[in-house]
């Protein structure tokens, strides 16, 4: 394979580090109140790559042993990387506005480019060294994004606590990793290491093979953030900027995801029942504990960010099924909450930016109180954040009904009722708060009877997610049969 | 006409869509709302004249199917029989009279009428649904306008009421699901049609797998109907509810759970196997529980819509025996109840509303001699209780006379226990109207106003249906003949 094809395979990439390094370039020479056209360059440039993205084929894409048995592109990867484009794509139009004028935007649009291309770099891997690069590569982008507003002291605590966390956990997962390594003889590659476990499925089993998944399982944990792992979410999330904590809920965190499921599924399958205890324990309490904990937030972004911990428990429940129709729902999900929690955290967002604008001083503007009556106030904002929260709830015709109903069926069809019954419950459990939401903002009466306008930006960026909730919710055909197809990739 | 029943689905929502978005005062609102649901009225009458009554179990009129998720066997599919449709019937009468009713709203005007709208519209779905999917779709779309109708236009304690409705029956529907998911697997028809599942769930090989989804469809009907001691949410409900919610609620909502016995569980008796005896006895256990308590707690109350409350409860348990005993005349019996309640409770909604909007309290010890002042008011109510009461040449009747004696025939001690409630149900309705209409007229409740006509037309209109199908229940009872003589037959 030559290098013009290899650039034509990864198109998208080179795209984004083009774009990223010429905003970085753009940027020196442009006066902060110019610098939103680096918003609008970025925008066009995540645009394109997603773009050539669904020009290059998503269904039938198939390519494997690029760059040494590094990298593949399947259909599993193009769907991850367009859900990570297609999130960035709405925090970048929401953050024009967010962030006009500010005096750092080249930064803040290099790091969301780069942080994009690392989960990129993750989706496409199947060697665990570049896999372990891309990690770092997004997690290093947003630590900085947590603490973008480096005058709030919240932000700065919620990134310094990401990223300790965060350095622990790669620590762990790397430490883990190389115990892999060793075991198997020097072996990185995911499919080889398939074979290398399946032929000695002793070696998995043995005290060091333990401590190794142990280790991985933790570090993976972190990452997408299972209870017991979970409890930098909640402090990062609420006190990021609420723009980055949609990326961070919706893009990186799920980026562990697809990791895990390479991981898990395919390299490790020879100890299926072991994990799959491991992770049925794990969903269960995640779930519980999410939504249990949720119901008590007052503050909409600390529950949103329970309520990701939840889904994160829900979607783990592939690794219990561990079937292709378990992991067609999980796919599904993954792509269904990054339209709803991208929309719900940027809905927040713009929330946020309109009660900063009327009183600079406002303090805790996701308070709960602070959605009372924005029915009346802003009737739009209040539509689309009660679709999000429906959606979330999965009531039907959303993307979270749908992708709620093809999960839970595939974890019955594996004969895992008590877990069936476990996610059902909990999700009825989670009806209360999101309608709690609801009620604020349609039942109770307005602080104020001023209108807000939303600003066509947070506008724009939340019309895209809605789309996003409404077209998978109303017409799933397409994108099951995708999520099917990037399904069948592992091969289970 | 190919396509009638989506466009009887459709219009109520398009129309909701127009009252939301266009109508800016309250006339504008309730005449789009009424014309929406009058149209969907006269295509009703149209399907109803046109409806052959000859081939009426599981032989669908007006079929439409197109297909929506292949993968997994869902399809848009509708179709109408002698089992839904006098419910599709009763749906399109109640709609529109509810919305002249609520002529006068003063609060939100357009949001009110819309909302009614997509109630008619998930009740007209759940009716016509041939697929679980769609079905479930529908059920769950039933909630989200009641919701916001309690929580926005209800009493002082809307709140607990509101949620509490909201979780409660959104649990039942989730277990529900839970059946729905097994039958499809334990079936494995790959297909969620509904007769297609119901034919071959006695192909299931482990009865004790048909039990239990039998025992899971049945719990989420169960919670509709509602039957002691699954009602807790009813009562609640329906005093915290508007009028127009509560008539539609006890009108339309609850027949959903009735309509859930005939169309799905039924069928599924013959497939039990040695468990039949014992799913019978569970239900004609729970429908004379419901009928006795339900009338007792209604001799308590002092609220008088609480009263009419538990008088649905009860009214609702008589359905349920009348399929729990199982020939000919018991469902027949039972069908008609449905559809003959569904017009009565709405009178005793509407009077009770008049009473709450005249003289600002439904205590029935602080009313006393409204007949006095609200002549009326007064004929109309009576002619409601003397319904709901059971007199003879009322509809309510003759569906209670078949249920009864059908039910002596297969279950001869619950149908005696049954009748001892038909006494104290004489009791609290002739009670009730003694201290509330008639004795001396009570001065502390100043002066209040007759009906006015758009709350007497609808409430006229109700009463003549009631004697026209209590004179002649053919019209209504040669729909689904054919189908309660096949429903018992296929069993024995």
């Amino acid at each position: 394979m030559n290098y013009i094809e290899l650039a034509s395979e990864f198109a998208p990439e080179l795209i984004l580090t083009i774009g990223a390094l010429a905003i970085m370039m753009i940027g020196l020479f442009l006066a902060n109140s110019q610098k939103k056209v680096l918003g609008y360059l970025a925008t066009i440039f995540l645009a394109v790559a997603s773009l050539v993205i669904v020009c290059r084929g998503i269904y039938d894409i198939q390519m494997e042993g690029i760059l040494a048995d590094s990298l593949t592109i399947d259909p599993m990867s193009q769907f991850f990387k367009l859900t990570f484009l297609v999130v960035s794509l709405i925090v970048v139009i929401a953050s024009i506005r967010e962030y006009d004028g500010h005096s750092n935007q080249d930064e803040y649009y290099t790091l969301i480019l780069l942080g994009t291309i690392g989960m990129m770099v993750v989706a496409s891997a199947i060697d665990i060294v570049t896999m372990f690069i891309g990690f770092e590569l997004a997690s290093l982008s947003t630590y900085a994004l947590a603490g973008f507003n480096k005058k709030d002291p919240n932000s700065l605590e919620a990134a310094v606590k990401y990223f300790i966390i965060g350095a622990l956990s790669s620590t762990l997962l790397l430490f883990g990793l190389s115990y892999i390594y060793g075991m198997s003889g020097g072996l990185t590659n995911i499919s080889e290491l398939a074979v290398f476990f399946n032929s000695n499925p002793a070696v998995l089993q043995s005290p060091m093979g333990v401590i190794a998944l142990m280790l991985i399982v933790a570090g993976f944990g972190f990452k997408m953030a299972l209870v017991p792992f979970h409890m930098w979410a909640p402090d990062t999330y609420q006190g990021a900027p609420t723009v980055i904590s949609a990326l961070l809920a919706a893009g990186s965190k799920k980026m562990a995801f697809v990791a895990a499921f390479r991981i898990f599924l395919i390299a490790m399958i020879a100890i299926k029942i072991d994990i799959a205890m491991v992770f049925m324990i794990l969903a269960i309490i995640t779930m519980t504990l999410g939504n249990v904990v949720a119901l008590s937030q007052r503050s909409l972004k600390r529950m949103l960010a329970y309520s990701s911990v939840a889904q994160a428990g829900y979607i783990s429940m592939v690794f219990v099924v561990m079937s292709p129709e378990a992991l067609t729902g999980g796919i599904l999900y993954v792509m269904s909450h990054a339209f709803m929690k991208t929309g719900a955290f940027i809905a927040v967002a713009a929330l946020g930016y309109m009660l900063l604008k009327e009183n600079s001083n406002a303090k805790d503007v996701d308070h709960l109180d602070n959605f009372a009556g924005l029915g009346k106030r802003s009737p739009f904002l209040a539509f689309s954040i009660m679709i999000f929260l429906f959606a979330l709830a999965g009531i039907p015709p959303t993307a979270g009904f749908v992708s709620k109903f093809i999960l839970f069926l595939s974890v019955l069809e594996g004969g895992f009722l008590i877990l069936v019954i476990f996610a059902i419950l909990n999700s009825a459990l989670s009806l209360y708060y999101y309608a709690r939401v609801v009620k604020y903002m349609y039942v109770l009466p307005p602080s104020s009877d001023e209108k807000l306008k939303v600003p066509g930006a947070y506008a724009l960026a939340i019309l895209l997610a809605i789309i996003g909730v409404l077209a998978i919710g109303i017409v799933p055909e397409p994108f099951v049969n995708w999520a099917a197809n990037a399904a069948n990739v592992l091969g289970l | 006409m190919d396509y009638v029943l989506s466009l009887i689905l459709f219009i109520p929502l398009i129309g909701a869509a127009l009252t939301l978005l266009f109508t800016k005062s309250r006339e504008s609102a309730r005449i789009v709302a009424f014309t929406a649901s009058a149209i969907s009225f006269v295509l009703t009458i149209m399907i109803y004249l046109q409806f052959e009554s000859g081939l009426a179990f599981l032989e669908f009129q007006f079929p439409e199917k197109i297909t929506w998720i292949s993968s997994l066997g869902i399809n848009y599919q509708l179709g109408v029989d002698g089992v839904s449709m006098p419910l599709i019937l009763l749906n399109a009468i109640l709609c529109p009279l509810t919305i002249v009713y609520a002529w006068g709203e003063n609060k939100l005007p357009n949001q009110f009428f819309a909302l009614i709208l997509v109630l008619q519209a998930g009740v007209f779905g759940v009716f016509m649904s041939l697929d679980f999917f769609l079905f479930y779709i529908f059920w769950e779309l039933t909630l989200i306008p009641l919701y916001f109708l309690i929580s926005i236009w209800g009493g002082p304690n809307k709140d607990y009421a509101a949620i509490k409705f909201f979780i409660y029956t959104h649990v039942a529907s989730l277990v529900m699901v839970l059946g729905i998911f097994a039958l499809y697997f334990s079936t494995g028809v790959d297909t969620f049609e509904i007769p297609v599942l119901l034919q071959a769930f006695s192909d299931i090989v482990d009865p004790k797998i048909r039990v239990g989804i039998f025992l899971a469809l049945f719990f989420g009907f169960l919670v509709k109907m509602p039957t002691v001691p699954f009602h807790t949410w009813l009562p609640d409900a329906h005093v915290e509810a508007p009028t127009a919610g509560s008539v539609l609620l006890a009108g339309v909502l609850l027949k959903m759970g009735g309509y859930g016995l005939f169309r799905v569980l039924l069928p599924m008796m013959e497939g039990l196997g040695p468990y039949r005896e014992n799913i019978v006895t569970l239900m004609a256990v729970l429908a004379v529980v419901s009928i006795l308590y339900a009338t007792f707690a209604a001799l308590a109350q002092k609220d008088l819509k609480k009263m009419v409350a538990y008088s649905s409860v009860a009214h609702m348990g008589y359905v349920m025996l009348g399929a729990a005993a199982f020939n000919y005349m018991s469902v027949s019996g039972a069908m008609f109840q449905q559809f003959s309640h569904g017009l009565i409770t709405a009178v005793l909604f509407m009077s009770v509303g008049v009473i709450q909007h005249s003289v600002h309290t439904r205590i029935i010890p602080d009313l006393g001699g409204l007949a006095d002042r609200m002549p009326k008011l007064a004929f109309l109510m009576m002619a409601g209780f003397m319904a709901s009461l059971g007199l003879p040449a009322m509809s309510g009747f003759i569906a209670e006379f078949m249920v009864l004696t059908g039910s002596y025939l297969t279950l001869p001690v619950y149908a005696l226990l049954a009748m001892l409630g038909i006494v104290a149900t004489a009791g609290y309705h002739l009670w009730a109207m003694q201290r509330a209409m008639f004795g001396s007229y009570n001065e502390k409740l100043g002066e209040p106003h007759d009906l006015a006509n758009f709350e007497m037309i609808p409430m006229a209109i109700l009463v003549l249906l009631i004697i026209l199908f209590g004179v002649y229940p053919g019209s209504v009872m040669e729909m689904f003949e054919y189908a309660s003589t096949i429903i018992p037959g296929v069993m024995i």
